[in-house]
């Protein structure tokens, strides 16, 4: 257990001086809500709120996918090539922790990213909720976050380190594009509305938008993410044992 | 209550055992390909063992089974008295293996905080200053482990298999890829932890540094054991000989003719032949006629009974031409 939270410390430590990273995953999401805030009436209503409050919680959202993603993708594809990955097994570390602390760490350093978006749109756009929601939302966004953990490190096991980064660079685009992240699912086609309700994307945003609206989240949204969640975790362990199995050098 | 004693005295029994790790009859196959062939071998606590052998006999399947990585077909693997992944999960084994092309350490963390965090994986650990004064790193500890030479990034992955003070350390071609320095630097740091009655077993193609470093070398060829023993017995218990003698006009062929000749090499007027029955050699080369002086003839050395002990005929045959560089050769250079 001690090595387990050892290990978790360091992972998280190493995300959070990685400035790159950092950059990336808080930087997108903001300039992204500022830059669109500007073409918007601030009295623009959307779903039962405010559209900017309602564009915090897709930028939210798309900040705590590009931060999983990205904790988990490209850094394990890049630890499996150095052989770094190889050096934990002869540790006493077990073999699935190593695994497990890289999807909670993926989860940890979503909250730091959703706090910013948050923050951006309560000083920049005037955008007021009570505690109470601003705590649930914060809450709801982070946990939710665990399916695109659990992907990042799909990817990161399933990629090489050359095709790790724009694989997550293309599952972070098209998750939050035909996730209804950039333009609301109200105002896309029929046929990409239709799509956006099988996308972990659309569900991990709505949960949030519901919840600004006044509603509780959904338990359709709430359940698609557990199975996302369930699916990606079972192949993570599968391509772990996979791992573990292959011919030795 | 007199069972659970008996156990205890069992168990007293178990760790008490003189050896540190034993192979009994191991078989590991690949599909057709087999790796280890009822490989049998054990080292003692405290002894320094340098596994050889060339690339395929089964020197890193033995320690990845060893480690706990891979499981045996058949027959039984013991490591500290108990199985190898208990051992591992003990911390008492420590381990640098090959890491291909990369560097073997994540980025984005100095050395001194890496080597900190893997010592907090260990139950026992040694303190952190002393895992880094051993491998040579402190003056390294505030580098960021992604900007280390080649050289330094091994010694920080020597740092990390030594971190939990293991009994037992393996090392896998801990050399490759480093210069002569590096080289030697690394063997006075191995041998300095090795002295405190630790047991060592590392896996080399470098057949000096089995010689200068190891208590008792272990041949493989092909998954079997071919020699074990320490490096002088080994030699000696080869029979090829080097002949070396002066020679006007040398002609190769008729050199590799002659009886026991197994190699045969001509530098100017310098002949040198490996033989594996020198009396016979000499004997026939005295036939020939030709005016041969200064010879002299000389044992083995490990080189020479590496060859002998793990070379195919072919092999054996193209060492005379290891004269020219040769683009394959792990077993060329006999003759040099």
């Amino acid at each position: 257990m001690t090595g387990l939270g050892t290990y978790l410390r360091f992972e998280v430590l190493r995300l959070m001086r990685n400035f790159r990273y950092l950059a990336i995953t808080v930087g997108f999401p903001v300039v992204f809500y500022i830059l669109f805030l500007h073409d918007e009436h601030p009295a623009t209503r959307i779903a039962g709120t405010t559209w900017r409050t309602y564009f915090m919680v897709s930028m939210a959202s798309f900040g705590a996918m590009v931060a999983a993603l990205n904790a988990g993708g490209t850094r394990l594809a890049a630890e499996r090539a150095s052989g770094w990955t190889r050096q934990l097994r002869v540790t006493p570390l077990p073999g699935w922790s190593y695994v497990s602390t890289k999807v909670v760490a993926s989860v940890v350093v979503v909250l730091p990213v959703v706090c910013v978006v948050e923050l951006t749109a309560w000083l920049l756009a005037g955008v007021r909720l009570g505690i109470g929601t601003w705590a649930a939302l914060t809450a709801v966004l982070w946990v939710s976050a665990v399916p695109f953990a659990a992907l990042g490190v799909l990817v990161g096991f399933v990629a090489s380190s050359e095709t790790a980064y724009p694989l997550v660079t293309a599952l972070m685009f098209l998750l939050s594009f035909f996730g209804g992240l950039f333009s609301p699912v109200k105002a896309l086609p029929a046929v990409l509305r239709h799509i956006a309700t099988f996308l972990p994307s659309y569900r991990h945003a709505a949960l949030g938008w519901k919840l600004v609206a006044g509603h509780a989240p959904g338990l359709a949204d709430a359940g698609a993410l557990v199975a996302y969640a369930a699916v990606f975790g079972l192949a993570v362990i599968w391509r772990h044992r996979v791992e573990e199995c292959r011919a030795f050098a | 209550m007199s069972r659970s004693s008996h156990d205890e005295l069992a168990g007293t029994t178990t760790v008490d055992q003189p050896h540190a790790l034993r192979f009994a009859g191991v078989v590991r196959r690949y599909r057709s390909l087999v790796a280890l062939d009822h490989l049998d071998f054990q080292v003692g606590r405290g002894e320094t063992l340098a596994l050889l052998g060339p690339n395929g006999a089964g020197k890193s399947t033995a320690i990845a089974i060893l480690l706990g990585l891979q499981r045996p077909q058949s027959g039984t693997v013991s490591v500290l008295g108990t199985d190898p992944r208990s051992a591992m999960a003990s911390g008492k084994v420590g381990a640098m293996l090959q890491v291909g092309g990369g560097s073997g350490l994540p980025h984005g963390v100095k050395v001194g905080d890496l080597v900190a965090m893997t010592t907090r994986l260990y139950r026992r650990p040694a303190p952190v200053a002393r895992t880094l004064e051993r491998a040579g790193l402190t003056d390294l500890a505030d580098r960021q482990a992604q900007r280390l030479s080649g050289g330094q990034a091994q010694r920080v992955r020597f740092a990390l298999a030594i971190a939990g003070d293991p009994e037992l350390l393996f090392l896998d071609e801990p050399t490759i890829a480093m210069d002569v320095e590096g080289r030697r630097s690394f063997w006075s740091m191995m041998r300095c932890f090795a002295g405190e009655g630790r047991t060592v077993l590392f896996a080399t193609h470098h057949l000096d540094e089995a010689e200068a470093v190891a208590d008792r070398i272990v041949i493989l060829r092909k998954g079997r054991v071919v020699a074990n023993g320490a490096a002088s017995a080994i030699k000696a218990a080869v029979p090829t000989r080097r002949l070396r003698f002066a020679l006007d006009g040398a002609d190769l062929g008729c050199l590799r003719a002659l009886d026991g000749v197994d190699a045969a090499a001509v530098h100017g007027t310098d002949v040198v032949l490996d033989s594996f029955d020198a009396d016979a050699t000499v004997r026939a080369l005295v036939q020939t006629g030709v005016t041969f002086s200064d010879i002299e003839v000389t044992g083995a050395d490990l080189e020479q009974a590496f060859v002998a002990l793990t070379g195919d005929l072919a092999e054996v045959q193209t060492v005379d031409e290891a004269v020219a560089p040769q683009a394959s050769g792990s077993h060329a250079g006999a003759a040099a």
